[in-house]
C-alpha cells in the first residue's frame, strides 16, 4: 500500500526500472536455457567420441583378456578431468577393468547398458555406455560417467557478468527514467501546485499552463475552464454578496427610521391621550362650573314666574318662561357635550335592567307632549301587542328615542310624527323595533352621510333655525353601537324621515367570556357571565348575633358562607365571591339593605344573583319591586330559609328575571333616582 | 312645619333654593360648609337634609357619612345634590349613605317630590 502513495515521479521511476529488469532478466533466462542445451550436446558428442576411441584402443586387450593393458588404456582418462569414472564390462556384464577419478567410487555404477550406443543424464552426471568390438564382434561394453562440473563454473561467471551488467542498466534506467517521467509528472505537480495556490488563495484568476495536447493537457483545459467558471460565478456571488450588503445597510438603515417614526407616534398617541384625558376633564369641569350657573338661571326665572302668577304683573311670565326655555336648553346641550365625552373617553358603561317597553314609551310621549303641540303636529303610538319586557340600559334607549322624537317635532309643522314598536326575530335573535317616522323637512342624500357624526348637522343654517349641537343623533348612534343595536334613516328633502332603531331585546355586556355565547340562546343569562358559585352564600347582616346563627345554619347545609357586617362590606364580598346566593338585611348603619340591594342589582356581574331579604322591616312589596327574589321577616323560619336556599342552590338556570319599575326620570331622560324607598311611598 | 337644613356654598344657589323652599312652606336652616353642615344637623335635627357634595373644609360625603355613622342623626334623611353628572359622583353619595340624588340645575319641582315623600314617610311612620 504505502507503494501506491508513493508519488508520481517515484512511481513512474520504479515502473520505469521495473520493466527494464524484468526484461534483462528474461533475455539472460533465454540465454542461459540455451547455452545450457548446447552444452550438453556438446558434451555428449565429446564423451561419445572418447568412448569410441577408448573402445578401439582396448578392444584388442578385451578380447585376449589382457586386463593390465586395459586398466592402462582407462588411466589414460585422467587427462580429462570432467571423466569421473570409466568401466569395461566382458560380454557376460562382469566388470572386467575399471578407471576412477581420485578415491571416488560408484557403488550405484551398475550400469545396465542395453543398447549398443546410449546416453543419458543422470543428475549432475552425463553416462555413456558404448559396445567394444573388434572386427565386428561384440567383445565388452564400456561405460562412462562424465560431471557437469565444467558448465555450473560457467553459469557462475555468467551470473557474476549479469549482475555486474544488472546493476549497470538499473542504474541506467534510473536515470533515463528519471528525466523522462518529467514529462508526465511534470505537468500533473504544475496542475497540483496552481491547485493548491487557489484553494490557498481563493485566487481564481491563476491559470495552469498547458505543456503538451495529451491528456493531461486537455486535463489542464478542462482544470482552466472550470476555473474561469468558478471566477465568474465568485464574481457574481460577490456583486451579489455586496448588493445584499448595501441593501442589509438599508434596509437597516430603513429599520431604524421605522422604529425612530415609531417611537415618535407613539409619543404623539401618548401627548393624543393625554389630551384627551385632559379634554375629557376639562369638559367635566366645565359642565361642573357651567351648571351651577345655570342652576341659579333657572331657578331665579322660576322663582320670578311663581311670584309673577302670583300677582297681577303677569306681563312679565312669558319672558320668564322664555329665560326659563333657554336655560334648559344650554342645559341640554352641555348634558350631550357631557355625554360624547364621556364616550369618547370610553367611560360610557351600560347599567342594564329588565323593563316594560310600553311604559317606558308612555312616560318618554308624556314629557314629549308640549313639544309635539309646539308645532301643531300630532303623535301617534302604535305598539305591538307582544313588546313586552326588554333588557337594556333604559335611560340611554329613553334618550335615544328622546332625541329621535324631539328631532320630528322639531322638523316637523302642522304635520303627523308616529312611533311604531314591534318585537321581532331575526337571526334567532329576538330584536326590539322602534320607528320614528315625521312629515316633516326630510334629509338630503349629502346630509345623511354626515347624520350620525358629531357636531355635524344637516346644514348650518338649520342650527340657526333649529338650534340643537348636532350631536343627538351622534349620541344617539354611539348608544345604539354600545348596545349592539342598528340604526338607520329613510328620508328625502321634503318627504318626511323615518328613522328605524332596532335593539337586542336582551343586550349583553360584551366581556371575553360572554362573546362566543352570544347569539346561542335566547333565554335571559347572567350579563357578566361570571360563573356563581352555587354552594355560597352570603350573609349581609350588621347584628353579630344573627350573622353567626344563620352561618352555623348554612354551613350545617353544606353552603360556604361568607358573611358581612356591614351593606358596603357585603358589596365588596359579593364582587369577590360571586355568591350563589345572598342574604341581606336592610336596616344596617352607614348603608341600608335597599342601597346594597339597588347596587346589587345595578352592577352587571352581580344583578343575577338571588338575594333573600331576611328583616325585621316588613316591606315585601318594596324589595320584591327592587328585584329581591324572596322576603324573609325575622324571625326567620328556618324551614322555609332552607326551602329556599336549597330551591336556589338545585337551580340550573339564571334567577328569575325581576322587573324593575322606573321609579322617576326627569325632563331630559337622563336621571333616574335609584333610591327604592319613593316608588313604594309613591304608589 | 317641616324643617329643611340645606348645606350649600354657593350663595345664589343658596338664597334661591332656601327662598323656594320657606315659599313651600318649609323651615329652611342654612349651612355655608361642610362643618357647619354637620354641627347645624346635629344641634338642630331636622327632619330633612339637602347635602351639596362639592363643600369647602368637609365634603358632602364625608359630612353624610358622619352622620349615618352617628344614631341620633342616621334617621335623617339626606338628598345629596351635585353639580357633577358622572355616574361616579351619584355612585359615591350613595357609598356615603346618601338617601337620594339629585343633579344641578335642580329641577324644583322633582325635588320637591323626592322631598314631600321622604317626610310624609316620616308622619306616617
Amino acid at each position: 500500500m504505502n507503494l501506491l502513495n508513493l508519488s508520481i515521479k517515484r512511481k513512474l521511476i520504479l515502473m520505469t526500472m521495473l520493466t527494464s529488469s524484468i526484461a534483462l532478466l528474461l533475455s539472460w533466462a533465454s540465454f542461459l536455457i540455451y547455452d545450457l542445451i548446447s552444452f550438453r550436446s556438446l558434451l555428449t558428442q565429446d564423451l561419445s567420441t572418447q568412448a569410441e576411441i577408448i573402445g578401439y584402443n582396448s578392444a584388442a586387450a578385451m578380447a585376449f583378456r589382457d586386463q593390465t593393458a586395459a586398466t592402462a588404456t582407462l588411466s589414460a582418462l585422467t587427462a580429462k578431468g570432467d571423466i569421473v569414472g570409466a568401466v569395461l564390462y566382458g560380454p557376460n556384464g562382469k566388470m572386467f577393468a575399471h578407471y576412477f577419478r581420485g578415491e571416488e567410487t560408484l557403488p550405484e555404477l551398475q550400469p545396465t547398458c542395453s543398447q549398443k550406443k546410449s546416453y543419458r543424464f543422470q543428475g549432475q552426471y552425463l553416462e555413456v555406455c558404448h559396445d567394444v568390438t573388434l572386427n565386428g564382434d561384440r567383445v565388452g561394453t564400456l561405460f562412462l560417467m562424465s560431471d557437469m562440473r565444467q558448465w555450473s563454473m560457467r553459469a557462475q561467471r555468467y551470473a557474476k557478468i549479469c549482475f555486474v551488467f544488472a546493476l549497470m542498466s538499473a542504474f541506467l534506467a534510473f536515470l533515463v527514467s528519471s528525466k523522462l517521467q518529467k514529462l508526465i509528472s511534470g505537468p500533473i505537480m504544475h496542475l497540483e501546485d496552481t491547485m493548491k495556490m487557489v484553494s490557498a488563495n481563493k485566487n481564481y484568476e491563476v491559470r495552469a499552463v498547458k505543456s503538451y495536447s495529451d491528456e493531461i493537457g486537455s486535463l489542464m483545459d478542462g482544470f482552466n475552464a472550470m476555473l474561469s467558471d468558478i471566477q465568474q460565478r465568485d464574481t457574481a456571488l460577490r456583486g451579489a454578496n455586496e448588493e445584499l450588503q448595501t441593501r442589509t445597510q438599508e434596509l437597516e438603515e430603513e429599520i431604524t427610521q421605522r422604529r425612530q417614526a415609531q417611537e415618535e407616534l407613539l409619543k404623539a398617541k401618548h401627548v393624543a391621550e393625554e389630551a384627551s384625558r385632559a379634554k375629557s376633564t376639562f369638559l367635566a369641569n366645565m359642565s361642573h362650573e357651567l351648571r351651577t350657573p345655570l342652576n341659579a338661571i333657572i331657578g331665579y326665572s322660576e322663582m320670578l314666574e311663581e311670584e309673577a302668577r302670583g300677582s297681577e304683573n303677569s306681563g312679565n311670565i312669558q319672558d320668564l318662561q322664555k329665560i326659563q326655555a333657554a336655560g334648559k336648553h344650554l342645559l341640554s346641550l352641555i348634558n350631550d357635550v357631557l355625554d360624547l365625552s364621556k364616550i369618547e373617553a370610553g367611560k360610557m358603561t351600560l347599567h342594564l335592567e329588565t323593563f316594560d317597553v310600553t311604559g317606558m314609551i308612555e312616560e318618554i310621549v308624556a314629557t314629549l307632549q308640549p313639544a309635539v303641540e309646539k308645532n301643531r303636529n300630532t303623535l301617534h303610538v302604535r305598539l305591538a301587542d307582544q313588546v313586552g319586557m326588554m333588557r337594556a340600559d333604559i335611560t340611554k334607549v329613553r334618550q335615544i328615542l328622546f332625541n329621535l322624537l324631539s328631532n320630528a317635532c322639531k322638523f316637523t309643522d302642522h304635520g303627523s310624527i308616529s312611533v311604531d314598536v314591534d318585537r321581532r326575530l331575526e337571526d334567532g335573535r329576538d330584536w326590539i323595533r322602534f320607528e320614528v317616522v315625521d312629515t316633516g323637512i326630510g334629509i338630503g342624500a349629502k346630509q345623511k352621510e354626515n347624520l350620525f357624526k358629531e357636531f355635524a348637522q344637516a346644514d348650518t343654517s338649520i342650527s340657526r333655525k333649529y338650534g340643537g349641537t348636532g350631536l343627538g343623533l351622534a349620541i344617539s348612534y354611539r348608544f345604539v353601537q354600545l348596545m349592539k343595536g342598528r340604526i338607520a334613516v329613510q328620508s328625502e328633502p321634503g318627504q318626511g324621515a323615518t328613522f328605524r332603531v332596532d335593539l337586542p331585546a336582551q343586550v349583553r355586556i360584551e366581556t371575553p367570556d360572554s362573546a362566543p355565547a352570544e347569539g346561542t340562546s335566547e333565554v335571559p343569562s347572567p350579563a357578566g357571565a361570571v360563573k356563581a358559585d352555587r354552594d355560597t352564600i352570603l350573609v349581609i347582616d350588621d347584628d353579630a348575633a344573627v350573622r353567626d346563627l344563620m352561618s352555623r345554619f348554612l354551613t350545617k347545609l353544606d353552603f360556604n358562607v361568607f358573611a358581612a357586617g356591614s351593606g358596603e362590606e357585603g358589596l365588596r364580598l359579593a364582587r369577590q365571591v360571586h355568591p350563589g346566593i345572598i342574604t341581606l338585611d336592610v336596616v344596617m348603619p352607614d348603608r341600608d339593605g335597599w342601597s346594597v340591594l339597588n347596587q346589587l342589582k345595578a352592577e352587571p356581574e352581580l344583578s343575577e344573583i338571588p338575594v333573600i331579604m331576611v328583616t325585621i322591616v316588613d316591606n315585601q312589596g318594596l324589595g320584591l319591586e327592587l328585584g329581591a327574589s324572596h322576603y324573609l321577616v325575622k324571625p326567620v323560619d328556618r324551614e322555609r330559609l332552607a326551602a329556599l336556599v336549597e330551591k336556589h342552590r338545585n337551580m340550573h338556570s339564571s334567577a328569575p328575571q325581576t322587573v324593575r319599575i322606573p321609579v322617576s326620570m326627569s325632563p331630559d331622560g337622563k336621571h333616574v333616582g335609584p333610591i327604592g324607598a319613593e316608588i313604594v311611598r309613591r304608589r | 312645619m317641616a324643617r329643611i337644613l340645606l348645606v350649600e356654598d354657593n350663595e345664589m344657589n343658596r338664597d334661591m333654593l332656601s327662598r323656594r323652599l320657606e315659599r313651600k312652606g318649609y323651615s329652611v336652616t342654612i349651612a355655608h360648609d361642610g362643618e357647619q353642615g354637620l354641627s347645624l344637623a346635629c344641634s338642630q335635627m331636622p327632619d330633612l337634609i339637602l347635602m351639596d357634595i362639592s363643600l369647602p373644609l368637609i365634603d358632602g360625603c364625608e359630612v353624610t357619612r358622619r352622620l349615618k355613622a352617628n344614631p341620633s342623626t342616621r334617621h335623617i334623611p339626606v338628598i345629596a345634590l351635585t353639580a357633577h353628572a358622572l355616574l361616579t359622583d351619584r355612585e359615591m353619595a350613595f357609598a356615603a349613605g346618601c338617601d337620594d340624588y339629585d343633579t344641578k340645575p335642580i329641577d324644583f319641582v322633582r325635588l320637591n317630590e323626592k322631598i314631600e315623600n321622604f317626610l310624609v314617610d316620616k308622619r306616617t311612620l
